[in-house]
């Protein structure tokens, strides 16, 4: 069979993940964790994790389980290992959060839960990166958005590599002495190889393959893609190999840095042209609502952009750090994903229901499983939540910033209500709903049958 | 069998096809001009050369299926080969009027 199939587990792990996206948002409606408290308090750090691997790195896994194979127009290798893979995942962020609460003091027990979650986690990912790995390693050569998808899982590897060692440091069994040092000089590579090469790399791959899907853009590989490839793997290459080795040998990593920076800002320039082309070319202009949503998303990448050279420029990065993180984990990561969710999962839903009776039954189209005109304006909430929440952080103003985290609170609810809603299929009208032949979706459990 | 009689079982079974809707883009395969032949091979088999809009798709499988269904259930079908290609690729160039208009593809060209 040419193609892939269903992936069993995706809605699983993209319900996790809204599941840990809205805990985060309460907690940051609550005044739980950075700004009202300190960056490095352990409440921060429990907010950070909750953000970066219960919802981003959950739901990257599981859209790259079912996207990959459509990528490499190959099956996923070692389907079977995705089960243990989502547990580990799940078990191994349960207990670090634990830690986390152990160390506010919150959570008394001798139970050590940061070293548990740093065993954890590792293989949950481990089993990830193998099927992912393994499914891009059989399809070589790899055609352009699957070679993003590589660099991304090596940086992935980078990512929980260093945060395993941070979960022995904060456990206790590194010594402190090293933990000043680990803290100042390889936190930020941490922060970089997950932000900018685990979730945003990989993102910018997949939007290669999705956006002309989408729309019915033009998708053949151009010259700008290429150096959005170069110049983002160089920038990675900087942080992750290239700071470390100059740190050792002259003591800063001055030059990596400009490196890695200038490169960086290539990439984003090509990857703004390719976004223009793709909206610009389209042969599609009734866009459906992920597209004009995901629209938010480019924007706050850019706006990040724009905010970091800003912050360089007047030397105040150290003081608006959590402003540019806030914009790029809300904005551009959590607008995009929340924005392509809203086409996914409709998708999927649809496929596991009428995809079984499809040519035998008349179906409804996967469109009427959503309400557009219902749902744009929880879009345009949240981005404005979304910019009033960056502005309220570069203004050291938590109160004000409480507010509009309701406001994305608010308007990220109505979006998963209305994911729910799609996966009961709620829209559909009830004489059309269920056609003999068709099975009720589970909301998250794969069916049995599957293609 | 003559040519017209195939012909017209040919036409059958494009009609039936219609049932079968693309989940991605919501038109129905045909009108997409992801059916690139129907033909009768011989007395009550039909062959139909199809594709679907990107290599890879994961409604491939459910797409193939479903047309192998609609083309089966056309009177005078015993038998439906179905055959998914890539040669050549889809383009939404490939699409019908119907298809395009729904899309709002031809809008910006007849702007021009």
């Amino acid at each position: 069979m040419i193609g892939s199939s269903l992936s069993r587990w995706t809605m699983a792990f993209f319900t996790g993940a809204v599941i840990f996206l809205i805990a985060a948002e309460c907690l940051m409606v609550a005044g739980y964790g950075f700004p009202a408290m300190a960056a490095e308090a352990p409440e921060t750090l429990l907010l950070v994790h909750t953000v970066t691997i219960g919802w981003l790195s959950l739901l990257m896994c599981g859209a790259l389980l079912q996207f990959v194979p459509v990528l490499v127009v190959q099956p996923l290798r070692d389907e079977i290992l995705v089960l243990p893979a989502l547990l580990c995942l799940l078990a191994g962020l349960t207990s670090l959060l634990a830690g986390f609460l152990g160390l506010t003091g919150m959570l008394d027990t001798d139970i050590p839960f940061l070293l548990i979650g740093g065993c954890l986690l590792p293989i949950g990912f481990g089993l990830v990166l193998w099927t992912l790995g393994r499914t891009l390693w059989q399809a070589r050569p790899l055609p352009l958005p699957a070679r993003f998808v590589a660099v991304g899982l090596t940086c992935l590897a980078a990512t929980f590599l260093l945060g395993t060692f941070f979960a022995h440091i904060l456990s206790g069994l590194i010594s402190d002495a090293v933990m000043i040092d680990f803290r100042t000089k390889v936190l930020p590579v941490h922060a970089a190889a997950g932000f900018g090469g685990w979730l945003t790399f990989t993102a910018i791959g997949v939007s290669y393959r999705l956006l002309p899907m989408f729309m019915l853009a033009p998708d053949a590989e151009r010259t700008t893609n290429h150096i959005v490839w170069w110049s983002g793997s160089i920038a990675l290459l900087s942080i992750i190999m290239g700071a470390p080795v100059e740190f050792i040998l002259a003591g800063s990593a001055r030059i990596a840095s400009v490196i890695a920076g200038l490169s960086a800002m290539v990439a984003l320039v090509c990857y703004g042209f390719d976004l223009f082309f793709f909206y610009r070319n389209r042969k599609r202009r009734n866009i459906e609502l992920n597209s004009k949503s995901a629209i938010g998303a480019f924007a706050a990448l850019y706006l990040s952009a724009a905010l970091l050279l800003n912050l360089l420029a007047t030397g105040t990065f150290a003081n608006h750090a959590g402003a540019l993180i806030y914009l790029v984990a809300f904005g551009w990561l959590t607008g995009l994903g929340l924005s392509q969710l809203y086409k996914i999962v409709p998708f999927l839903t649809w496929l596991e229901c009428y995809g079984p009776v499809m040519g035998r039954k008349p179906t409804p189209r996967v469109q009427d499983l959503m309400v557009e005109r219902r749902d744009g304006p929880w879009f345009v909430l949240y981005f404005a939540g979304l910019l009033g929440g960056t502005v309220a952080l570069l203004a050291d103003a938590p109160n004000l910033f409480r507010i509009t985290a309701a406001m994305t609170l608010l308007a990220t609810a109505a979006i998963v209500i209305e994911l729910v809603l799609a996966r009961r299929l709620f829209n559909v009208a009830a004489a059309v709903r269920f056609p003999e032949g068709t099975t009720r979706p589970h909301l998250f459990l794969p069916a049995i049958r599957n293609h | 069998m003559s040519d017209k009689p195939r012909e017209s079982l040919a036409e059958s079974v494009r009609q039936s096809l219609r049932m079968v809707i693309d989940p991605e883009l919501g038109e129905n395969v045909v009108d997409l001009g992801l059916i690139y032949e129907v033909s009768v091979v011989e007395v009550g088999v039909v062959h139909v050369e199809m594709t679907t809009t990107t290599a890879g798709c994961p409604a491939a499988a459910y797409l193939r299926d479903a047309v192998g269904s609609a083309a089966g259930i056309v009177e005078g079908i015993e038998r439906v080969e179905v055959g998914l290609t890539y040669d050549p690729p889809w383009t939404p160039e490939m699409m019908n009027a119907d298809a395009r208009a729904h899309l709002g593809f031809g809008r910006k060209a007849a702007g021009r």
